[in-house]
């Protein structure tokens, strides 16, 4: 009676989250689990699924709980796919949580008993998640300085290559085995492996081949990434017209999938596609697109970017007045989120302004001559509040003049 | 002062928006994660099917 229940119970939480409402199945392998079985297969996939629920929920400290209790259970069974399919989740998860050492263990017990099983679906899978790893812990490391892409440290570029390794292995077998889902998914994260490693053309290369797996699936998303990532790519090639061409297409169809932070995304792009572009009206227009955006979604970091980018592209045009009081509002926003870089940056900008228009602003002078922390501490300070998730990646970006040849 | 101040303007113009210095957003798309899964119905199939199929074929001879 007792087993029966336990697996009416999973069966609940096995259909509701499939249906999606991984919340609701939470509560019913909770459910199974409290009941409790003698059977530890069962009890295996149903902390497998309680691992994966949280992880979809982002709740990964749970998440790591239920894989490591998997993982465990599996080993005491003897369920060698059973250990290789939990190590694969662990790691997954231990990735998203920072500890990327750990997480390559995992993933190569992954990897190792697949090959074992000479199991090629399963030493695919591991060689993406490997691939994965290695890409977020380039990125992490990279993400502690202000690097242009292309312009990193050897530790950097050493897990990057490796990303990039993984990647084409992974290639090579979905290819073998027909998987086209599979083989657009690593081609996007290839791209942007190579977008991080200055690669550009080969990044490219990569996007466009996602974009046509994502055509022929009709994957509007994965379309609309490939759109966003090609954009990113040609910016850094200095074809900024492909770049905003791209970047629109990004945005229609942001607007048709209703996902507003990624529309505000698209604007500030085309944004500052149109700065590079040096046509400040189509520029200001898009951001003024991005700044409503950022105000409905309470987005403040967001709205302080958009009036530092409103700010400059007025001054560009001469429209002092406008540029003054995106600056002024820039001020008051960065001082609003503790940004003190961005504080900084708009007290400098005030301080321009007001030297132009012969106003007498009253700036805190003794600020100024902290303004060389602007330029060396930039991402340290990074506020992290905000809640538009989106827009916290945004750096401040030096585009050196080999990169942007069409600059002026 | 005109001079100056045209000057000025046009020092502020070089320094401010072509300072080589955009906010630029590094927002990488990246393709979701893969997970494995496990199922409890995976597992009862492989270890109930047998019994399950013997009882549905005897009943079907049943009849």
């Amino acid at each position: 009676r007792k087993e029966a229940s336990c697996l009416e119970l999973a069966l609940e939480g096995e259909r509701l989250c499939k249906a999606g409402d991984c919340r609701a199945g939470v509560s019913f392998f909770e459910a199974a689990v409290q009941v409790g079985t003698e059977d530890l297969r069962t009890l295996s996939a149903i902390y497998s699924q309680l691992g994966n629920a949280y992880f979809y929920l982002h709740e990964y400290a749970k998440a790591l709980e239920y894989h490591h209790h998997d993982l465990t259970l599996a080993r005491t069974i003897g369920d060698l796919l059973g250990e290789a399919k939990a190590s694969g989740n662990l790691g997954n998860t231990l990735k998203v949580l920072g500890n990327f050492e750990e997480a390559i263990v995992c993933c190569q017990r992954h990897l190792d008993i697949s090959r074992e099983l000479n199991d090629k679906v399963g030493e695919a899978r591991a060689l993406y998640n490997l691939g994965n790893v290695y890409h977020s812990k380039g990125k992490n490391v990279a993400s502690a300085g202000t690097h242009d892409p292309g312009d990193l440290p050897d530790d950097v570029k050493n897990a990057l290559q490796k990303a990039a390794n993984y990647y084409e292995e992974n290639l090579t077998i979905v290819t073998e085995l027909g998987d086209r889902a599979a083989q657009g998914r690593a081609f996007g994260n290839l791209g942007n492996t190579h977008y991080l490693l200055g690669n550009f053309r080969s990044a490219v290369l990569a996007h466009e081949q996602r974009l046509l797996i994502a055509k022929e699936f009709g994957d509007r998303s994965a379309e609309r990434r490939a759109y966003s990532n090609l954009g990113n790519a040609y910016i850094f090639l200095g074809e900024f017209e492909t770049a905003s061409e791209y970047y629109k297409r990004t945005l229609q169809l942001a607007r048709q999938l209703k996902d507003r932070a990624v529309e505000a995304q698209a604007c500030y792009s085309l944004g500052n596609t149109y700065t590079l572009l040096q046509d400040y009206e189509k520029a200001i227009d898009y951001h003024l697109k991005h700044l409503v955006i950022a105000q409905e979604l309470n987005d403040k970091i967001g709205e302080g970017r958009a009036c530092w980018s409103l700010g400059n592209a007025y001054t560009a045009l001469g429209n002092h007045d406008q540029a003054i009081h995106f600056a002024e509002r820039h001020l008051e926003i960065s001082r609003e989120v503790g940004d003190r870089s961005g504080e900084l940056t708009a007290r400098l900008n005030l301080s321009d302004l007001q030297m132009v228009l012969g106003l007498s602003y009253s700036t805190n002078n003794s600020m100024m001559s902290d303004s060389h922390v602007v330029e060396n501490s930039f991402n340290g300070t990074r506020p992290r509040a905000g809640r538009r998730h989106s827009m916290e990646n945004m750096e401040l970006m030096k585009l050196t003049p080999e990169k942007v040849q069409n600059w002026n | 002062s005109q001079p100056l101040a045209g000057q000025q303007a046009a020092e502020l113009q070089s320094k401010v928006v072509p300072s080589k210095q955009i906010l630029h957003s590094d927002n990488m798309e990246m393709e979701p994660e893969t997970m494995e899964t496990k199922s409890v119905t995976d597992y009862f199939s492989k270890l109930h099917m047998g019994s399950l199929v013997y009882s549905c074929t005897s009943k079907r001879k049943n009849k």
